[in-house]
C-alpha cells in the first residue's frame, strides 16, 4: 500500500483505503473516487496538483489532500 | 406550480450541460436573480409548449446533495420544498458512471424526477452504446439520451417532461436501498428514523445523509429521538465514521448494476494532447497561461469597440445639446443635470460596458472551451497561499486592463468568500487608466527616476494583496472552507458561440441597469461639488471643502487642488491629471475633465511641473494609484459580489492606504528633496 502521490505518471494503479473528514470524503467520492477503482496517474509534478484519470475523467487533486488516499500500484 | 406554469428544475453535476439545455430551452427568456439570503446565483426563465406555459429553474452545478456548500444546500432545500413540480436530472453519457453519482445522491427525494443523458455525440464518438429504455426499466422514470447543444433533439427533452408531469413518476429506489443495507448499521439505523422529520425525504434518504456525516441531517434528527434511541443512535453512528465512503461505494454499485446491459463499455482511455501537455508543463505551464490570459485580455477589445463607439457619439452629443440648450436659454444647472450628468455618465457606462462586456465573453468562452479548468490546476498552488483559487490569475491579469472587466471576469470564481476576495486583491492592481497618467507623471517630475517609480508600484501593489489577505482573507475565505483543488479537468468543448453571446449580452444588460443606479447618484453628487456658475474653481463647494481640511489633507502631502483631483480620480482615474490641468490653468471643468471633455491644454506638462513640488507629485502618484480604482468597478463589484458591505469596506480600505501610502511617499520626499 502507497500513498498515490508516490506513483508516477504513467502507472496505473488500484484505490485500497481513503482517510480524511467527512467532508474530504464525500468530495472525494462525489467525484468518483472510491475504494476499488482503478486509476492512471497522468501527471505528478512537484508544486502541482496531482492529475488522474479514473471513470472515464480526468480529475486534479490537491497534492497534501492526496495524501489521504492509498493505493496499490498494478504491475503491468 | 406558479400560476399555473409548471416548474422544472434543472439538476445535474458541473460540465453535465445544464446551462447549454437551460439556454436552449429558454432561449432569451430568462432572468438572473439570488437564492433568498444568500449570494448564490439563481438562474430562471420561462418556455411555452404544447399550449402550457413551464419556468425553469437552473439549480447551481455541484457535484452531490451533501451539505459542504451552500450551493448544495440551497438545491437541496429548494427540491424539497416542493417548489419545482419536477426534476430533471442531467448526466454525462460520456462519462456515465461517474455522472450518474447525482441520480443516486437524489435516489429518495419525493419529488417526481427525469433523466436525460447528455453529450450523446460524445458518447457516440467514444463507440460506446447506450440503451436508454433499459435505463428506464430499471429506473420507472423517463429517460432519453440526447445533445443538448443539437436543438433538433429538443423534442426528447419535451416528451420526458410530459410524462414525468403527467405520471409524476417517481425514481425506483429498492435496489439501491439493497446496496445500503449491505452497510454495518445502515437498517438499525433506518429503523429509528421518526416519520416526517424531514418532508420529501425518504428515511433511506435521510439515513445514508446520517451515514454521511451530514450535520444539518443529523442535528434534525437527534432532535426528534426519543431518549431511548438515543443512545442506540450514537452506538451505531460511531460506527459508521467513515460512513461517506460506504455509502459512495453502495451508490457506485447500484449505478454499476444499473448500466449492466444498458451500456456496451464504460472504459476510455485518457486524452491529453498536446495543448494539455504544453499548459500543464513544469517550466512552461505558467508563462503559457500568462500569455493565454495575455491574449484574451487583447481580444477582448474587439467586441468592445461597437460600445466604445457608440459611448463616443454620445458624449459627442451631449456637447452639442449642451450648447443648444445653453443657446436656448436653459438653466445652466437643469442643463447641466441633463448634458453632464445623466448623459455623459451614461456614456461613460457604455463604454466602460463595452469592456466588460468583451472580457464576460471571452473568458466566458475560455471557461467553456475548457481552459479556464487547466488554468486552475496551473497556478493551484500559487493562489492557494492567498487563499484563492488557481483561476483567480486571470481576473488579477485582467485588472491590469481594467479593473471592472477584472471583477466581471472574478465570476467563474464559483465560491462566493473567494469571489470577493479576489475582486478585493484585483482593486489592488494598476489599470489601464493608471498605465495612462502614471509613467507620465512619474517622467514628468523624476526623468529617469520614472521606471524606478513604477517598479515600486508594483512592489507595493503585491504587497498590498498579500496584507489584504491577511486582513480580509479569514474572514471570507474561513478555514474549514480552505480545502485543496479536486476538480474535474474537463474534455475540450467547441465554444457554442450563439447562446454565450446571447447570455452575456443578457448579463451586459443586466449590469448596465445596475451600474447605472449606482453611478448617477455618485456623478450628480461629484456635479453639484464641482460645480460653478462663473466658471471659477474657487466658487465650487468642492474647493470649500478642500480648503477647510486642507491642513489635513497637506499632512498627505496633498494641497487642496491635488487632493480634489485624488476625490475625481476614484471616479475615474483618466481624469485625475485632467481635474489638475483644469484646476492649475483655470480651463475647462473639473467635471469635464473627470469625462474627459476638457479640450487639451498645450502646456500641461510644464503647467504641472511649475505648479507642484516633487514630493506632493510623489505622493499624488503613490494616492492616485492606489485609490479606489473608478465608480465603475466600485458598481460592478457591487453587483459581482452583491454585497454593499464588502463594497464599502473595500472602498474605505483604499482611501486609507492609498492616504497611508501617500503620507509615506511625502515624507520620503521631503526627506529627499
Ligand atoms: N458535444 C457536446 N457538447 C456539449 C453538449 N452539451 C453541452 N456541451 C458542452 O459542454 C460544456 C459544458 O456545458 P455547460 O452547459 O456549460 O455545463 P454545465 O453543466 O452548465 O456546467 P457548469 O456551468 O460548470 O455548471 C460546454 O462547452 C457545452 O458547449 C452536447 O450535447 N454535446
Amino acid at each position: 500500500m502507497k500513498f498515490i502521490s508516490t506513483i508516477p505518471a504513467g502507472k496505473e494503479a488500484v484505490i485500497v483505503q481513503i482517510d480524511g473528514d467527512t467532508r474530504f470524503l464525500s468530495r472525494i467520492t462525489s467525484i468518483g473516487l472510491t475504494p476499488g477503482c482503478n486509476v492512471k496517474i497522468i501527471k505528478n509534478d512537484k508544486n502541482r496538483p496531482l492529475l488522474v484519470y479514473s471513470r472515464d475523467t480526468m480529475i486534479a487533486l490537491n497534492k497534501k489532500e492526496s495524501e489521504n488516499i492509498k493505493v496499490e500500484e498494478k504491475v503491468s | 406550480m406558479i400560476d399555473g406554469k409548471t416548474v422544472v428544475a434543472l439538476l445535474g453535476q458541473p460540465n453535465s450541460g445544464k446551462s447549454t439545455l437551460f439556454n436552449g430551452v429558454t432561449g432569451m427568456k430568462q432572468h438572473v436573480g439570488n437564492w433568498p439570503g444568500k449570494t448564490i446565483e439563481k438562474k430562471e426563465g420561462s418556455f411555452a409548449r404544447g399550449g402550457k406555459d413551464y419556468i425553469v429553474t437552473d439549480l447551481p452545478g455541484t457535484y452531490s446533495l451533501s451539505a459542504n456548500s451552500d450551493e448544495e444546500v440551497i438545491t437541496r432545500d429548494y427540491i424539497a420544498s416542493g417548489k419545482a413540480d419536477v426534476v430533471c436530472i442531467i448526466a454525462d453519457s460520456s462519462q456515465l458512471e461517474r455522472s450518474l453519482f447525482m441520480l443516486a445522491d437524489y435516489a429518495g427525494i419525493d419529488v417526481p424526477c427525469f433523466l436525460m443523458l447528455n453529450l450523446a455525440d460524445v458518447a457516440l464518438d467514444q463507440g460506446k452504446q447506450i440503451d436508454a429504455d433499459a435505463l428506464k426499466k430499471k429506473l420507472s422514470i423517463p429517460v432519453a439520451l440526447f445533445s443538448a447543444t443539437d436543438k433538433n433533439q429538443y423534442d426528447s427533452f419535451y416528451r420526458c417532461l410530459e410524462e414525468a408531469v403527467k405520471n409524476k413518476t417517481k425514481l425506483e429506489t429498492s435496489s439501491l436501498l439493497e446496496e445500503y443495507k449491505k452497510i454495518d448499521g445502515f437498517s438499525d439505523l433506518m429503523s429509528i428514523i421518526p416519520e416526517n422529520v424531514m418532508k420529501n425525504y425518504s428515511p433511506m434518504w435521510i439515513t445514508a445523509k446520517i451515514a454521511e456525516g451530514d450535520k444539518i441531517v443529523r442535528s434534525k434528527v437527534s432532535f426528534e429521538l426519543k431518549e431511548e434511541e438515543k443512545k442506540k443512535y450514537k452506538e451505531i453512528i460511531e460506527k459508521l465514521e467513515k460512513g461517506a465512503l460506504y455509502t459512495g461505494q453502495s451508490k457506485f454499485n447500484w449505478i454499476d448494476m444499473l448500466l449492466e446491459g444498458a451500456i456496451n463499455k464504460t472504459e476510455t482511455k485518457p486524452v491529453f494532447g498536446k495543448f494539455d501537455k504544453a499548459i500543464t508543463h513544469k517550466v512552461w505551464g505558467k508563462p503559457l497561461v500568462i500569455l493565454v490570459i495575455i491574449g484574451g485580455l487583447l481580444a477582448s477589445f474587439i467586441p468592445a469597440l461597437p460600445f466604445m463607439g457608440i459611448g463616443t457619439v454620445i458624449t459627442m452629443g451631449a456637447s452639442a445639446l449642451n450648447a443648444a440648450l445653453a443657446e436656448g436659454g436653459v438653466h445652466p444647472i437643469l442643463n447641466g443635470v441633463i448634458t453632464q450628468v445623466l448623459i455623459q455618465s451614461v456614456s461613460y457606462i457604455i463604454q466602460m460596458l463595452g469592456f466588460v462586456f468583451g472580457v464576460t465573453l471571452v473568458f466566458g468562452m475560455l471557461e467553456e472551451i475548457g481552459i479556464m479548468a487547466r488554468i486552475s490546476y496551473v497556478y493551484d498552488n500559487t493562489m492557494g497561499k492567498l487563499g484563492l483559487q488557481g483561476k483567480s490569475v486571470m481576473p488579477f491579469l485582467i485588472s491590469f486592463g481594467c479593473t471592472m472587466g477584472g471583477a466581471a471576469g472574478a465570476r467563474v470564481i464559483d465560491n462566493w468568500g473567494q469571489k470577493v476576495l479576489t475582486i478585493a486583491l484585483a482593486w489592488s492592481v494598476p489599470c489601464g487608466a493608471a498605465w495612462a497618467i502614471i509613467p507620465m507623471l512619474a517622467s514628468n517630475f523624476f526623468g529617469m527616476g520614472a521606471p524606478l517609480i513604477i517598479v515600486i508600484i508594483l512592489l507595493v501593489m503585491v504587497l498590498n494583496m498579500f496584507l489584504i489577505a491577511k486582513i480580509f482573507g479569514p474572514s471570507l475565505v474561513k478555514k474549514n472552507d480552505r480545502f485543496g483543488l479536486i476538480m474535474e479537468l474537463p474534455p475540450y468543448h467547441k465554444p457554442k458561440w450563439g447562446s454565450l453571446f446571447k447570455y452575456v449580452l443578457g448579463r451586459t444588460k443586466d449590469t448596465f441597469f445596475r451600474v447605472i443606479k449606482v453611478i448617477i447618484p455618485i456623478c450628480a453628487i461629484f456635479w453639484f461639488l464641482s460645480y460653478t456658475a462663473d466658471g471659477i474653481p474657487e466658487s465650487t463647494i468642492l474647493y470649500k471643502i478642500g480648503n477647510a481640511i486642507e491642513p489635513v489633507t497637506k499632512v498627505f502631502g496633498l494641497n487642496w487642488k491635488l487632493f480634489t483631483a485624488y476625490v475625481a480620480s476614484s471616479v475615474g482615474k483618466e481624469g485625475a491629471v485632467g481635474v489638475l490641468t483644469a484646476l492649475y490653468s483655470g480651463t475647462g471643468t473639473i467635471y469635464g475633465a473627470v469625462m474627459g471633455s476638457n479640450a487639451a491644454v498645450d502646456n500641461q506638462a510644464a503647467l504641472l511641473l511649475a505648479n507642484i513640488a516633487k514630493p506632493e507629485a510623489l505622493a499624488f502618484i503613490f494616492a492616485v494609484t492606489f485609490n479606489v480604482p473608478c465608480i465603475v468597478a466600485l458598481a460592478a463589484t457591487y453587483k459581482e459580489t452583491h454585497s454593499g458591505k464588502w463594497t464599502a469596506l473595500i472602498s474605505l480600505y483604499y482611501t486609507a492606504f492609498s492616504l497611508l501610502l501617500a503620507f509615506i511617499a511625502y515624507h520620503i520626499g521631503l526627506l529627499i528633496w
